[in-house]
């Protein structure tokens, strides 16, 4: 996949779901699975999902863009209820979430492996605004680093939400975060928690392996 | 986990809790008036037999099956019975008069956390009640802490005390799916877990758990497991009528229990009939497990020996002379520290 390159009112609106900047951009749809029952990191909830299935949300429709500045992803995907208050113990929001490696051989699958961190930007329905950016080293590693350098925004309309979720290209952290920049290759996935089955942690919807997301290069000077 | 170097624990005897509820206020004054801890009740006393708080709580699953996690049932905010808000702003300054009295406002509650309170069960003249306060377990094999996907729960290594880690927790409530005794609740305003913290930052300085020591009828022995000087290990180990509830969830509870023995039962003329007891020992089984036959046996017996005028050690232990010898050194008055809230 393509992250463009865009610039001025069409980048400012690039944190809007429904923002200019994502009308002609290209999306593609990645199919999604449920993760596997036996990689649910207690033996708890391997037992209490044994007979249910994981992974409500079966495809998501996304794309990337980028300012020289901020990488933003937008995703949508069928949800056919908005699920943005806990309001009852029994209740869970919707999420999403776009992965990246932190070092090139993390595994997706366990969510990176010690010393191979896999980083996560989330967002969830009922922390509108408040996106989080987070590690992991391993299956029930996962620990939030940021409150703040991640933005999200979500729009749920007609039975599909759409989400943006977007950092800087590269940030100062001294956490294993991916860091990017123009003109490289990077690698990304996608997951999606469908709360009206009670998804939540490790039981959510993913897009299997990484994919290739290539930065387009900044325009030369002169020419923009 | 490892296993912790001491374990902290709780007696409860049951023959001496009148229902009061001075410890689920002095819990809820102390640890859950924050907002989205309102419906919460770490401590709380339900009438027996009953259905309980959460609202059948027995029936939802979690614990241990044979060594092996049991799928739990999540309660709902209803289960554990909301907190009710009340017209007292109408009552007493709407200038209505008696026109109106004092009720909950909006929808009509149909359960709260101590609604079945004294129905009990059995028929006059021998019906039987008993009360149960009960709090978190801070269980040797605790089913939230082995649920926990993000490792947000610690059994601390100096005293075994359950604690949950708020800034690890993201809310996800697999912990109260997997506690059997439904002891933790859902903070909706944080969107954490929380639960019974046994008093810790009181035990730390030597002070007794809040319910312990705010206990007008001396129900509840604290101290360490392995103080064979203090009234737990004696009551727990060397006397073995100190058992707890429902050991078949296989968590193995630090919050022991003494069964109750029930006034004996009236026959048709009126008389008391020693032939079977009020409470049927099915029930109490179904409870505390068959060791609490040889727990009532023990009871009894020395009841009896001290009724003939003969020293018992375990009647002295139960009748609490001094209370505050009923917290294996954890005897310090609170009054004397100045407590910070951070």
């Amino acid at each position: 996949m393509k992250a463009n390159y865009v610039s001025g009112g069409r980048a400012a609106s690039m944190l809007d779901p429904d923002g200019a900047a994502w009308k002609d951009a290209r999306s593609e749809t990645i199919s999604m699975i449920g993760t596997p029952l036996g990689l649910q990191p207690t033996e708890a909830i391997r037992a209490s999902w044994s007979d249910k299935s994981i992974g409500a949300v079966s495809k998501v429709s996304v794309a990337a863009l980028h300012d020289g500045k901020q990488l933003a992803f937008r995703l949508e995907w069928d949800s056919p209820t908005e699920n943005r208050e806990i309001g009852d113990t029994t209740a869970f929001p919707d999420a999403a979430s776009v992965a990246l490696p932190a070092r090139k051989d993390a595994p997706l699958i366990t969510m990176g492996m010690p010393g191979s961190a896999v980083n996560a930007w989330y967002w969830r329905a009922d922390d509108e605004g408040k996106a989080r950016q987070v590690v992991a080293e391993g299956l029930g590693t996962s620990r939030t680093v940021d409150t703040n350098l991640v933005a999200g925004r979500g729009v749920w309309k007609e039975g599909r939400w759409a989400v943006v979720l977007s950092r800087a290209l590269r940030v100062a952290s001294d956490e294993p975060v991916a860091q990017l920049a123009p003109g490289e290759k990077a690698a990304f996935a996608v997951a999606v928690w469908e709360g009206s089955r009670g998804e939540r942690g490790g039981i959510k919807a993913f897009s299997q392996n990484w994919r290739e997301l290539t930065l387009q290069p900044l325009p030369t000077k002169g020419n923009s | 986990m490892a296993k912790p170097e001491r374990q902290l624990a709780m007696v409860m005897d049951l023959n001496k809790c009148i229902g009061c509820q001075t410890c689920t206020i002095a819990c809820k004054r102390l640890w859950t008036r924050d907002e989205g801890m309102e419906y919460q009740w770490w401590n709380s006393v339900n009438t027996q037999p009953g259905r309980g708080t959460p609202r059948d709580w027995e029936s939802m699953g979690g614990g241990f099956r044979e060594g092996k996690a049991r799928p739990g049932r999540m309660p709902t905010a209803k289960d554990f019975g909301e907190a009710w808000n009340f017209n007292h702003e109408e009552v007493f300054f709407g200038g209505k008069g008696d026109k109106v009295h004092l009720e909950v406002k909006g929808e009509k509650p149909d359960w709260g956390p101590n609604w079945d309170e004294d129905q009990g069960a059995g028929e006059y003249p021998n019906a039987y009640y008993f009360y149960l306060p009960r709090i978190c377990n801070h269980c040797t094999h605790p089913a939230c802490l082995e649920a926990c996907p993000r490792k947000a729960i610690e059994k601390r290594e100096q005293d075994g005390v359950v604690l949950i880690n708020e800034d690890r927790c993201r809310g996800y409530r697999f912990c109260m799916e997997a506690c059997p005794y439904k002891k933790i609740y859902f903070n909706h305003s944080k969107s954490v877990s929380q639960k019974c913290i046994f008093c810790f930052p009181r035990v730390e300085q030597g002070v007794a758990n809040a319910c312990a020591r705010q206990c007008p009828g001396r129900v509840r022995f604290v101290g360490y497991r392995d103080d064979k000087e203090a009234p737990i290990w004696k009551l727990v180990d060397k006397w073995k009528v100190a058992i707890p509830l429902h050991p078949e969830y296989g968590t193995e509870p630090n919050v022991f229990y003494v069964p109750p023995i029930a006034p004996p039962r009236f026959d048709e003329n009126g008389n008391a009939d020693m032939s079977k007891p009020r409470i049927p020992d099915e029930y109490l089984a179904s409870l505390f497990g068959p060791k609490v036959f040889e727990a009532l046996a023990t009871l009894k017996e020395e009841m009896a020996k001290a009724r003939a005028g003969e020293k018992s050690e375990l009647m002295d232990l139960l009748i609490a002379y001094r209370w505050n010898e009923m917290f294996g050194g954890l005897d310090r008055d609170p009054a004397t520290i100045e407590w910070v809230e951070t």
